[in-house]
């Protein structure tokens, strides 16, 4: 077997040393108001009569949110490090424990997901591949990098189960999404 | 008559001879026959060798969270002592605010990790470093496993299986001087202490000393029911015999240390020094001292007669005996014999590593599909888990402080059993199983309530009914429902009239309120317009067998499932929308140490991940505000947890379904012979949740919002919009772009300043 069929994990390990440059990955409150005083407005012939508007000052507008970034802590690193030795060597089950070593102590980061989609794409399961990939992109909402990344396993997942239009499909995304 | 006589000693002469020789015939037969016997255990497995159960190890990295006392209780349980030296493996020391930590060797499911010394600071609760003995940083470092039990067979041996190598050298001295002093001459048999024990019986008319030798002991052991007939005596000598000839002393002494029947807990029959020196001292037999090994030997002669828990007078009396008798045969010195006997027993108060038999039971039927039992009770294998010990104690804790509270409270009629509990703690992205409680008894190896108890999950099943309207594009977190009385006709003569748990009809509600406030008449109404076939669909799609059946009475929970079922599908909500199996096991080692079996994670996308974060959110509401804001009173002010109360029919069961973003918990509460409880799930089971929750170290549910959607401020009761600040009722929903319910009267934003600022923004 081919040890790896694209060059996505040096595309990550990139995206992880230039990740160290940008903060630490802090996903904000669900469930507080992202922004007081934003409104978005009435819509025109709401079935509920208007009176008179309140006197608030003018809303400010929110500003866009800034792209988030994801980068793997030290000791994540480390272990990505040694499950992709594990992987050249053909070891997958090894692999796969120590990726998820990492999976414990970051569960929400997408980038330890992306690794695992890849690993088991070496390993001959590319539906395991897509559906980690899949995992990878709900948890890089926001993250257009990461979503990339996430976009082009499923693209190799797909492209390795024959289905070759999804495929293309995906690959695209992951290009419109990292074009500037 | 000389000729007769003569006649008549000649044929009794061959006779005799004839006899004797059948004898001998019989003799060399039986001995062959013992022989093989014998052989046939010896060979190849000598003991059967339960699988051993590991916890999953802690890892230490710079940054972890670890405040300095789980550090202590953690090194504590795994058996480490406090030195000022560091001279072995199974220590450590603290040097101004450092843990230098000498780590044991130990075996994991991907490596032998050598003993050696880690060094560790801690600053402000957090590891701010992480060293090896030279001074260089190591990025991440396991502690060891934890055993948590073993897979033991029907008849219940359980065992450390200990080399030669591994077995003090007092020891097999200790158990010649005290059970067998001529073990070492003798060919099985010692004919002496056999008669001297015969003349001691007979003088004092019962069977006071035995003259068993160590062999005989073993074969007892091995071989042999405890029946005490002349029969088995003759047996036995043949086998100990036979035993002596094929093997030699220290096969056979250490087939002794390994073997002999040391102590009983329920089921478990603890057998062999290794298991046995965790058993009484939680603590490795190499580590014992000498007063502890006597007392060891001392129990040899009658486990349930000297149990040193029950029995102490009893035990300490025997165990000065044996050190009397270790200092006349001068293996050890009269002053050590002295100190020794002034010591206290040193057993611990509960065996170490504490019993879990739930999770026991949940490892052994997973491995149960894969593995014959018999490998697993016999063939060494070391199983490591997922296990979390800390989790498993806070479950277990606030499992059995509620009940024994609501018990008190709720028993009316003595002499019924009284409340059962179960509880499930896991891993959310991983569907790692970390904690399983099967009752308010943890320690009662008997029904594991948390796999076998199906019951009615009640109210639990709504955010499936929301999800499923969710996913048609028809509803969302501001529609408003039909809060009022509906009959649905089930056959001819038969309509079902569904209540409120208030009796109350509220009208029209938002959709956040309906599930915040568990309404029932507003989820039939919801329901059955969705279709009943698509919320039984989720059953299958969360990661169940089977289908319930799509009746209306599905919508509020007419369905049995044990717990375990409960965490699979609410693992799933917890998990954005996709099936994680639950998991136990992550790997199986076979007594080689290579890795023959690993389950590792599998993720299945079962729905829509930004229609399961509408619910999720929502379910933030029902702790924050609805039905289960019992437990937000008790936790942290910023944790931000999701949840959801169940109960059935008059009270007879009541759950509690939540997570936060790296936990999930399930907990049940109810009795066995289904008696109402009187007890809701936003009393006790919430309660139990909340314990559980505030014990782990978690973190809030705040999942990055899938970009397909966008925060909303509503009012909370009519799901109308509403400017933040002018409502005091807002609640903020994740709704998909572009939803725009009607303000609510008094709260729109002078109007067309919005629409201009959604030109600029888009």
């Amino acid at each position: 077997m081919r040890r790896f069929l694209f060059p996505a994990p040096l595309l990550l390990a990139a995206l992880a040393l230039a990740a160290c440059s940008t903060p630490l990955y802090r996903p904000s409150s669900g469930t507080t108001p992202s922004q007081p005083g934003t409104t978005t407005p009435e819509q025109p012939g709401s079935a509920v009569p208007e009176p008179t508007p309140p006197a608030t000052p003018a809303p400010v507008p929110p500003p866009a949110p800034p792209p988030r970034s994801h980068r793997l802590s030290p000791a994540t690193n480390a272990l990505v490090v040694q499950a992709r030795t594990a992987t050249s060597k053909g070891d997958f089950d090894a692999a796969a424990a120590t990726l998820e070593r990492a999976l414990r102590i970051e569960p929400d980061n997408p980038l330890v997901w992306i690794e695992m989609g890849q690993m088991r794409l070496a390993s001959g399961d590319p539906v395991q591949a897509e559906n980690m990939g899949r995992r990878a992109l709900a948890l890089a909402a926001g993250a257009p990098r990461e979503q990339a990344s996430a976009w082009q396993l499923i693209g190799f997942a797909l492209r390795a189960r024959g289905r070759n239009v999804e495929a293309q499909e995906a690959l695209q995304r992951a290009g419109a999404l990292v074009a500037p | 008559m000389k000729r007769r006589t003569k006649n008549i000693l000649k044929n009794a002469g061959i006779a005799v001879g004839a006899l004797a020789g059948a004898v001998a015939v019989a003799f060399v037969i039986a001995l062959f026959y013992y022989d093989r016997q014998v052989a046939a255990q010896f060979e190849g497995r000598r003991w059967t060798l339960p699988a051993k159960v590991y916890a999953a190890p802690l890892e230490l990295y710079a940054g972890l969270a670890f405040s300095t006392d789980e550090l202590i209780a953690e090194l504590d349980r795994l058996q480490y002592r406090e030195t000022n030296t560091l001279t072995r493996p199974g220590t450590w020391r603290r040097r101004r605010g450092r843990f230098e930590i000498a780590v044991r060797e130990a075996r994991f499911s991907d490596e032998l990790r050598p003993a050696q010394v880690i060094a560790l600071t801690l600053e402000r609760g957090v590891i701010a470093s992480l060293r090896d003995a030279r001074g260089n940083d190591i990025p991440i470092f396991r502690l060891d496993p934890l055993l948590i039990g073993s897979i033991f067979p029907i008849h219940g041996e359980d065992r450390i299986v200990l080399t030669p190598e591994e077995v003090p050298q007092m020891l097999p001295a200790a158990i010649k001087a005290v059970e067998d002093r001529k073990f070492d001459a003798h060919h099985g048999l010692d004919f002496e202490a056999i008669a001297r024990a015969f003349w001691v019986n007979l003088r004092a008319g019962r069977v006071e000393q035995g003259g068993s030798t160590l062999t005989q002991q073993l074969v007892k052991s091995y071989f042999l029911d405890g029946r005490r007939t002349l029969g088995r005596k003759v047996e036995e000598a043949f086998m100990a015999l036979a035993l002596e000839a094929r093997y030699d002393k220290r096969d056979l002494m250490t087939a002794y240390i390994n073997e002999i029947y040391l102590g009983q807990q329920g089921d478990r029959a603890i057998h062999g020094f290794g298991l046995a020196s965790q058993f009484w001292f939680a603590k490795p037999l190499d580590e014992l001292d000498t007063a502890e090994l006597a007392l060891l030997v001392a129990i040899v002669r009658g486990p349930p007669y000297y149990d040193p828990r029950r029995h102490p007078g009893r035990a300490q009396q025997r165990r000065d005996l044996v050190l009397r008798i270790l200092a006349q045969q001068q293996l050890i010195s009269a002053e050590e014999a002295r100190k020794a006997t002034a010591q206290p027993l040193g057993v611990a108060a509960r065996p170490s590593g504490g019993y879990y038999p739930a999770y026991l039971d949940f490892v052994r039927r997973t491995l149960r599909r894969d593995y014959k039992e018999e490998d697993l009770t016999e063939a060494g294998l070391s199983i490591f888990t997922s296990f979390d010990p800390r989790a498993q104690v806070a479950a277990e804790q606030a499992l059995e402080s509620e009940i024994g509270r609501l018990d008190k409270r709720t028993r009316s009629d003595e002499g019924r059993p009284g409340l059962e509990g179960a509880s499930i703690v896991t891993l959310p992205q991983s569907g790692e199983v970390i904690a399983m409680v099967g009752g308010r008894n943890v320690s009662f190896d008997g029904l594991n309530r948390a796999l076998a108890s199906a019951r009615p999950i009640g109210s639990l099943v709504k955010p499936f009914v929301y999800l499923a309207a969710i996913e048609t594009g028809r509803w969302n977190a501001t529609s408003v429902l039909d809060d009022t009385p509906i009959e649905v006709p089930l056959s001819r003569n038969n309509v079902w009239r569904p209540q409120n748990f208030s009796r109350n009809a509220n009208g029209p509600v938002s959709m956040v309120r309906a599930l915040s406030e568990s309404l029932n008449l507003a989820t039939v109404h919801l329901g059955l317009d969705v279709g009943v076939p698509k919320v039984a669909q989720m059953f299958t799609r969360f990661g169940l067998e089977t289908e319930p059946r799509a009746l209306p009475s599905l919508l509020l929970g007419a369905v049995d499932l044990p717990p375990i079922d409960v965490a699979q599908m609410y693992n799933g909500l917890a998990n954005g929308g996709f099936h994680v199996p639950l998991r136990a096991v992550r790997a199986v080692v076979n007594e080689q140490g290579e890795r023959i079996g690993a389950y590792p994670v599998k993720v299945e996308p079962v729905a829509a991940p930004d229609a399961v974060y509408q619910i999720d959110r929502m379910l933030t509401y029902a702790i924050a505000r609805g039905t289960g804001r019992a437990a937000a009173a008790r936790l942290p002010r910023e944790l931000i947890v999701a949840g959801k109360t169940g109960s059935s029919s008059d009270l007879r069961d009541g759950w509690f379904a939540g997570f936060s973003g790296t936990h999930l918990a399930v907990v049940w509460i109810g009795y066995d012979d289904n008696r109402p409880t009187g007890v809701t799930g936003s009393s006790g089971s919430l309660i139990v949740w909340q314990k559980i929750m505030s014990a782990l170290d978690t973190s809030s549910w705040q999942p990055p919002m899938p970009e397909s959607l966008e925060d909303l401020p509503i009012d909370y009761a009519s799901g109308l919009r509403v400017t933040t600040g002018c409502s005091q009722d807002e609640v903020i929903v994740a709704v998909p772009r572009g939803t725009s319910p009607p303000f609510l009267a008094g709260c729109a934003p002078p109007s067309g300043i919005g629409d201009w600022l959604r030109g600029i923004i888009r």
